[in-house]
């Protein structure tokens, strides 16, 4: 495809059948469709999304100096009207359209969405997506595809379980997913360590809790009038009690570093790799029970709805450069390439002033991929 | 032949320590009349049409391909072209004009102390504020390509015209990237450098322009002037 297309009739006669047929789907299924800005506040996705999606955004400013964008995706502004209409929950909510990243030689590609936000039942919202997605891939003519799972949970839980310094767990949680920096981030927590916050953990060792606040106020007055940038003094005597409770020079356990290496190296087909996963956490399984059984529900769902398992692939670092995904993820492959994908966002309608806790599900189809796929 | 173009800074102590640098490599700048000291032509050069101009406007210009040849800051150079290669070679350091761009928090935050320390506030910060770290700097590509090798996203960049280390007490950033070359005036804002938060040391560097249109003349011709310097252009 060029870089810049320009869509004639063949062209624009195939997206929407694809398109029409997809959003027949969603829209069988309960789900309301949704025309969101194409131009949207920037501030809103800045806050939100991921450096990978920040860094392809398209942002500019309009002449009286507000910052704006064209949407990176359309899941935002959906969230965003689903909470601002103080519409009821479960609400299930779908569109079609542009969504905007810049890419070598690209800036824009049609996708079509669905996003189903407030089911408290976790695992019905994970199996009515997967069938969703499926369904609306086989009504735009689709029939044979591959499927990659994930689940960030599983990770979260296997880093609580296991004996990991406090202060270390959102450090190993938030880096998982890149490659490399993660490896270094490990084999530094393995090798322990000193720098310039670790003296102050030093100086406040074998404190007893009631007289950590008082030193650690101490150490920021010993700096005077510096400024505090927004954090609060709170939040810095938080941290640094965290610190000080895991004691001095705190490592990491070499052992506990092997598994998570090898958890991370776990990828096959699905019912065998959460087996692997089983074998290898067995020190843990009490607190990896859960989150196994409800992936293996998962697979068993999709079994139900004709996706042979051979064609189903758990990769147990897959958790899309999204940031916002929070749990289970999913992708649907053509031979072509990648044609949908989506996956579980529990923490991002709260953060758009949603009630604690409403959960979310959705996904994203490329319509224009699933025409070029249909061709082949 | 089409005049090479070497851009120099036009003003400030750089063009002092430039001038300086030219007298000790034997080169003598003339300047052309009626050009408001804008233009200047170098003796026993020829082919070289002399621009002076500010130090980021050189840097961009290298990056664009306005100019041929420059002299300014390393920092500057790769703001304005992220990915060097095939844009701008690097030439030659010329000794002088040092500064560090660096990572700098405030000092009350006696918790941080390293990039993984940052990282740890940024992603505290977004989730009990609900928005993200500002970081100010008018080095915002350099910033990005160090902040996302740290492994940082939760952040956000305040782009700052001047004055950048007053960014954290006047309220309009939580940290910042800026340059630095003594310390003194982060340490009198009440800031500290991150232990690995040195994002390149830099020096007043001579640069070449990829972008620019050569030809085997221009090329003669910036070889012989490079050559005064010690610097040879790449094949």
């Amino acid at each position: 495809m060029p870089a810049f297309p320009t869509y004639g009739p063949e062209e624009i006669g195939a997206l929407n059948k694809v398109a029409g047929a997809v959003l027949g789907v969603f829209d069988k299924r309960g789900y309301t469709r949704l025309e969101p800005a194409i131009l949207q506040p920037a501030q809103i996705f800045v806050d939100r999304s991921g450096e990978e999606i920040r860094r392809r955004t398209f942002e500019l400013t309009d002449p009286s100096g507000r910052e704006l964008c064209l949407r990176p995706d359309l899941t935002i502004p959906t969230c965003k009207w689903q909470v601002e209409s103080g519409g009821a929950y479960p609400a299930r909510l779908c569109y079609h359209g542009l969504a905007f990243r810049h890419a070598p030689g690209a800036g824009e590609f049609y996708q079509a969405g669905a996003e189903l936000l407030g089911l408290a039942d976790r695992a019905a919202g994970d199996v009515e997506m997967m069938s969703l997605t499926a369904e609306a891939l086989r009504a735009a003519g689709l029939t044979e595809f591959d499927m990659i799972v994930g689940d960030l949970g599983l990770f979260a839980t296997l880093v609580d379980a296991l004996d990991v310094p406090a202060q270390w767990r959102g450090r190993l949680k938030r880096n998982f997913w890149r490659s490399g920096y993660f490896e270094a981030l490990l084999a530094r927590m393995v090798a322990g360590g000193t720098n310039e916050a670790q003296r102050a953990v030093d100086a406040l060792h074998g404190l007893k809790l009631m007289d950590l606040k008082p030193a650690i106020e101490a150490l920021i007055d010993k700096e005077g009038d510096a400024p505090l940038g927004g954090r609060t003094r709170e939040e810095i005597v938080e941290r640094l009690t965290i610190q000080a409770s895991d004691g001095a020079a705190p490592r990491l356990d070499a052992d506990v570093a092997e598994m998570i290496t090898a958890f991370l190296k776990v990828s096959g087909p699905g019912e065998a790799a959460l087996e692997d996963i089983r074998t290898l956490t067995k020190p843990v399984a009490a607190k990896m029970v859960k989150p196994l059984a409800a992936m293996a529900e998962r697979l068993r769902a999709l079994k139900g709805l004709g996706i042979p398992p051979e064609r189903i692939r758990f990769v147990a670092h897959f958790g899309r450069n999204l940031e916002y995904y929070t749990g289970f993820v999913f992708e649907f492959w053509a031979r072509a390439g990648e044609v949908a994908g989506g996956g579980r966002y529990d923490t991002l309608l709260e953060s758009l002033g949603a009630p604690r806790g409403t959960t979310a599900i959705g996904c994203a189809i490329r319509t224009e991929r699933l025409v070029k796929a249909r061709g082949l | 032949m089409e005049p090479v173009t070497l851009a120099i800074p036009s003003k400030g102590r750089l063009k002092e320590q430039v001038d300086a640098c030219f007298a000790k490599a034997g080169v003598a700048l003339k300047q052309i009349a009626g050009a408001r000291g804008y233009r200047a032509t170098v003796e026993g050069h020829p082919g070289i049409d002399v621009m002076l101009l500010s130090s980021s406007e050189i840097a961009s210009s290298l990056a664009g391909g306005d100019v041929h040849l420059g002299i300014t800051g390393e920092d500057l150079i790769r703001e304005a072209a992220p990915e060097l290669e095939g844009r701008v070679a690097l030439l030659k350091p010329l000794g002088f004009g040092y500064a560090d761009v660096v990572v700098a928090v405030p000092r009350s935050w006696v918790d941080v102390s390293t990039m993984a320390d940052l990282d740890d506030i940024c992603a505290a910060y977004a989730h009990k504020h609900r928005k993200r770290l500002r970081i100010a700097t008018k080095y915002t590509q350099l910033t990005r390509a160090f902040f996302a090798h740290a492994g940082i996203s939760d952040y956000r960049i305040v782009p700052s015209a001047g004055a950048t280390e007053g960014a954290p007490t006047a309220g309009t950033a939580e940290a910042i990237v800026d340059i630095t070359t003594t310390g003194a005036t982060l340490k009198a804002n009440g800031l500290k450098i991150l232990d690995d938060g040195v994002i390149l040391k830099s020096q007043a560097t001579l640069a070449m322009s990829l972008a620019a249109e050569w030809d085997t003349d221009m090329r003669a011709a910036a070889a012989a002037l490079v050559g005064r310097f010690g610097a040879t252009l790449p094949s």
